[in-house]
């Protein structure tokens, strides 16, 4: 009875109750966004942390990471392979020769990372592969005497391998992607010009086209322009494992592109046979050991039972080697919490503004209910119900909209396109596709109850400290 | 039977330094199936002593003694639950839960006591049909005229078989024909359940109808007349 009263007190002052619930609707819609989008950012960052660039474990000689000289390689690697083999929680790992050099072409040349991997294996225990720019190759896929090499676009971008020409082709399907007469007229004198980098590119456009026009169609012009010819080579060049230089050419075999502008630059992938040919190193030697478990939520329980079992190799989990990153989803949902606490709280002053302008033009009732015989805790607990439901009205409206507005933005993605060159230089996708767990709207429901809670204690209280005499005399 | 005894009663306010004595040394007793009315001018205490005597408010001398309980002695908690048990109160401005539908403001006492549903649901058509509103069971205080309310109100009171009713000026608001109305269902619901009203008044309507008829003045029982004997 109490509840189906305070319900209905709810709903005596409509425009008063729809107000405080439409505050509470777009302050738990608000929070819940941003952390979706939040999230979303760090999911998709971890995603592409153990997916394409760390895994979930690394094996390495302990020398290694801190010198990477070719000869600290790992010494046993059938005892690694034992090890992995009967871990439980390990879904498949393979070896990988690693190498730091020089890439270079005529007209640039960058400091690599250079891994040797078995591509076959690598392709089904990662996503690396599918993240090869279409036209731009084929993942060690095409047959081929010359020895070959996956890289990454701001490489190839460094190495001056990727160029920005609009050509006669270009400039007509510009027109199919709603780019107007107009504005591919006053292109045409950049008709063949062949520009070595995609600022040259830019500054050139922005010279011929209004501000405005360069705003809205500036990101289209810079995908049609661009334009790589397939099959081009590059020298790497290395030590090997006498320490003498050594090098070859590779023909590049696919230019892939990820979210994280450090790995692009940095890692340079090429077949562990043909690495282990140039470098000397002997079949079956390997620098690292990379492990993918059956899921990363057994991160911090399998990496421990490696360690264990490998003590004279350096067993590092993705966590321990990006600790940032781990940090982040380690703390991320106590931020969450205190995010929609703050965000709460405001609102609760709005609920406790509400409670007691109702308790206070409510006096002469409440003291009819008090001297009818509604005790003090009956009282209190109709005004915490009351206040409750407009928490929770407010805050399953929010939800709910929050919901669908991150089902379609989950879906579309949400274009950070603008910021590309910093999110993606600190490894972060400009591209954000929000997502949020079942487990936060279970936590923000009990942190929006407890709003309700608290918020009804101040305006509860003035209602028991009416005397009923009082009260009934006069409003 | 008594149902209320008030022994040397005073209530004192302490108002802005000046001392107020409300009630002045009241002795009165009330049995079961009086139909009382306390009249008197403004001012004369009529609603403190009904205060009093409903656990409202506890005096500043004496003692009052209701259903074989000492009022002084109740904390305010057991007040409460001893106004819900034993006590029926019909206030001027009706005082219904707005948001509550007749029948629903009839059950609120009943729900408050854990009444089973059945029970709860055939005493409020009972006491509905009583106060001749059967067909306004669903209709809100804002969908009832005046009269209409404080029958409501009536029902309310009488709903949990309190020991007694007080009514505080309850035609005070209503027109003659439902105050007319309105005391023939209170005069009905005494003869035939002998239940105890115990008004405070000014309408000669009510006092006419009176079967005894107590006057204060400047808090003092100045006559206690039982009209039925007089005839």
């Amino acid at each position: 009875m109490l509840i189906s009263l305070a319900w209905k007190n709810v709903w005596r002052n409509r425009t008063r109750s729809l107000t405080v619930i439409a505050a509470v609707t777009v302050g738990v819609f608000a929070g819940v966004f941003a952390m979706a989008a939040i999230n979303s950012s760090i999911v998709q960052r971890i995603d592409s942390a153990v997916n394409e660039e760390l895994s979930h474990i690394q094996i390495n000689n302990r020398q290694f990471r801190s010198s990477s000289d070719i000869r600290n390689f790992i010494s046993e690697p059938d005892s690694v392979i034992s090890v992995l083999q009967r871990t439980s929680g390990v879904a498949d790992f393979t070896g990988r020769i690693i190498v730091r050099g020089i890439a270079s072409t005529s007209t640039g040349s960058a400091g690599v990372e250079i891994s040797g991997i078995d591509a076959e294996k690598e392709r089904t225990m990662f996503t690396l592969s599918q993240r090869l720019i279409p036209g731009t190759g084929s993942y060690f896929g095409s047959d081929t005497k010359l020895n070959s090499a996956f890289i990454g676009e701001k490489l190839a971008r460094e190495l001056y391998i990727i160029r920005y020409i609009l050509t006669p082709e270009v400039l007509e399907s510009l027109a199919g992607k709603d780019v107007p007469a107009s504005v591919i007229e006053k292109l045409r004198p950049l008709e063949g010009v062949r520009f070595t980098t995609e600022k040259k590119f830019s500054d050139a456009c922005s010279g011929l086209l209004s501000a405005k026009e360069n705003r809205k169609y500036g990101l289209k012009l810079r995908e049609a322009a661009w334009s790589y010819r397939e099959g081009s080579r590059i020298i790497l060049s290395f030590l090997d494992i006498n320490g003498d230089q050594t090098g070859a050419a590779f023909r590049i075999c696919g230019i892939y592109r990820t979210n994280n502008d450090y790995f692009e630059a940095m890692s340079l992938f090429v077949p562990d046979n043909q690495l282990r040919t140039l470098t000397g190193m002997q079949e079956g030697q390997y620098h690292r050991f990379i492990v993918k478990l059956e899921n990363s939520n057994l991160t911090d329980k399998v990496t421990p039972v490696i360690r264990e079992s490998l003590p004279e190799l350096e067993v590092l989990n993705w966590k321990e080697i990006q600790v940032d990153l781990a940090m982040i989803a380690d703390y991320v949902n106590q931020i969450y919490g205190i995010f929609m606490a703050l965000i709460l709280a405001a609102l609760a002053f709005g609920i406790v503004n509400t409670m007691l302008m109702s308790v206070l033009e409510r006096t002469r009732e409440l003291g009819m209910l008090s001297a009818i015989g509604m005790n003090h805790r009956r009282i209190f607990m109709m005004i915490m119900l009351e206040s409750i439901f407009l928490s929770i009205v407010g805050g399953f409206a929010g939800m709910a909209v929050s919901g669908v507005v991150i089902g379609i933005t989950g879906h579309t993605g949400i274009n950070l396109v603008k910021y590309s060159e910093g999110l993606e230089a600190m490894g972060y996708s400009a591209h954000l596709y929000p997502t949020i767990g079942a487990d936060f709207f279970l936590m923000l429901t009990v942190l929006i109850v407890l709003t309700g809670i608290l918020s009804s204690i101040y305006p509860a209280r003035k209602a028991l400290q009416l005397n009923p005499v009082e009260a009934l005399r006069g409003e | 039977m008594k149902v209320v005894e008030i022994n040397d009663v005073h209530k004192i306010y302490h108002d802005t330094e000046v001392e107020v004595r409300a009630i002045n040394g009241v002795t009165l007793s009330f049995d079961r199936g009086d139909f009382a009315v306390i009249v008197g001018p403004s001012g004369s205490g009529k609603t403190t002593l009904l205060n009093l005597i409903g656990g409202l408010d506890q005096p500043s001398g004496g003692e009052i003694i209701v259903a074989g309980h000492r009022l002084s002695e109740l904390r305010p908690s057991e007040l409460i639950d001893f106004r819900m048990e034993h006590v029926g109160f019909v206030f001027q401005s009706y005082n219904l839960i707005p948001v509550l539908t007749a029948e629903e403001n009839v059950g609120f006492i009943m729900n408050l006591q854990h009444w089973p549903k059945e029970k709860l649901k055939a005493r409020t058509d009972g006491l509905l049909d009583a106060v001749g509103l059967a067909d306004r069971h669903k209709s809100r205080p804002s969908q009832l005229s005046g009269g209409q309310q404080q029958r409501v109100a009536v029902a309310r009171a009488l709903a949990p078989q309190p020991e007694f009713i007080l009514a505080d000026e309850p035609t005070a608001n209503l027109d003659s024909k439902s105050a007319d109305t309105l005391l023939d269902i209170m005069e009905k619901l005494n003869r035939d359940e002998e239940m105890t009203f115990i008004f405070s008044t000014h309408d000669p309507r009510v006092m006419k109808r009176a079967r005894r008829v107590i006057t204060l003045e400047d808090g003092r029982v100045t006559s206690d007349v039982r009209t039925d004997q007089k005839e």
